[in-house]
């Protein structure tokens, strides 16, 4: 019996899997977390009850400091959550330690990752970019009432 | 600890500091902020915000904070403390009227905990000013040796001409690498 279990090489794999990669794990959940609809539309309401306050100016009012401090606490609350519920219980404390002892051979995009989700410049450039949508959307409805020649045209055809 | 601490230090292995430049209104600090930057200095007006400038120098990015001193902002500064690697704290070294509130509220920054582990540089400005106390004056009357919680320097600088701007810079860039990129 037991060297049955010892020959079986998925059982082998099996047991080096969990310590392998906490650290790929949580960066694997996160990456999931954010591309869902459900972190997007927190992130959108958040966008669209703000971004109003928000200009494309150098000098930046006292106010989107503590806009962007109420954003990384929500977006943080909520990704903390989504981790416990993923993992059963999510350890920030390892997951930093994981961070420092990987730091020589680190992937580039999850520092970007991490970095769109909890840096201000990226936030405050995310938002402006967000209003300029919002309005220019409203251009783009505004353009296709706007097109009055059509009906000159169709009339033109109808002749 | 949350998710920003952990992005802080990722940014130490970016060679990322974080510089938090303060003072009274009047003192400078847009001023020096622009010159660091190579932005133009003639028409700057008071800060009633905050500006923010990332720069590259010796290798290192600097982001460097620039927050409003007027009275009535300086309840703000709190939010900009977390991270902060180095603190310039900036001196209109020809108000002698104000040295006082000066010292005052700088012994205040020193005491917040979310500073502790920060590099103090302190920029005595406008050295280019007739009347402008000299560094050592401005040492003496903040009471920089009482100072035991945080590594210190003041240097004499003129925002204006530039001078000695970058031995003030060099100096914290040192310090502030000495302490977090060499632990490991």
């Amino acid at each position: 019996m037991n060297s049955q279990i010892l020959d079986d090489c998925s059982l082998i794999c099996y047991d080096f899997k969990p310590c392998t990669d906490y650290f790929d794990q949580v960066i694997g959940h996160i990456e999931d977390i954010v591309m869902e609809k459900e972190f997007q539309s927190l992130q959108k309401s958040f966008m669209d009850k703000y971004c109003d306050v928000f200009e494309d100016t150098d000098e930046n009012k006292l106010i989107y400091m503590e806009i962007f401090q109420d954003y990384t606490q929500i977006i943080e609350d909520y990704i903390e959550k989504q981790l416990n519920e993923r993992m059963g219980s999510f350890d920030m404390d390892k997951f930093a330690e994981d961070l420092r002892l990987k730091r020589p051979n680190l992937d580039g995009e999850i520092f970007d990752l991490l970095l769109s989700l909890f840096d201000f410049v990226m936030f405050k450039e995310m938002i402006l970019d967000f209003k300029a949508e919002k309005e220019g959307k409203f251009n783009d409805v505004q353009l296709g009432i706007i097109v009055t020649k059509l009906t000159e045209f169709d009339g033109s055809f109808m002749k | 600890m949350g998710f920003l601490t952990v992005l802080k230090k990722m940014k130490q292995k970016e060679k990322e500091m974080r510089i938090l430049i303060l003072g009274l209104d009047n003192a400078g600090k847009t001023t020096i902020l622009k010159r660091f930057n190579g932005e133009p200095i003639d028409t700057i007006s008071p800060t009633l915000g905050f500006n923010i400038k990332t720069l590259e120098h010796r290798g290192y990015t600097l982001n460097m904070w620039d927050v409003g001193g007027q009275k009535s902002l300086r309840s703000y500064w709190r939010n900009y403390f977390e991270c902060t690697d180095g603190l310039i704290w900036v001196v209109d070294s020809a108000d002698r009227m104000r040295m006082e509130a000066c010292r005052e509220e700088l012994g205040v920054l020193l005491e917040e905990e979310r500073l502790a582990g920060a590099t103090l540089l302190v920029l005595a400005n406008k050295q280019d000013l007739p009347g402008a106390l000299t560094s050592q004056e401005i040492k003496d009357i903040l009471e920089l040796d009482k100072i035991t919680t945080h590594h210190w320097s003041v240097i004499g600088v003129s925002a204006v001409t530039g001078d000695k701007l970058l031995n003030a810079v060099d100096w914290l860039i040192s310090d502030i690498a000495k302490r977090i990129f060499t632990l490991d």
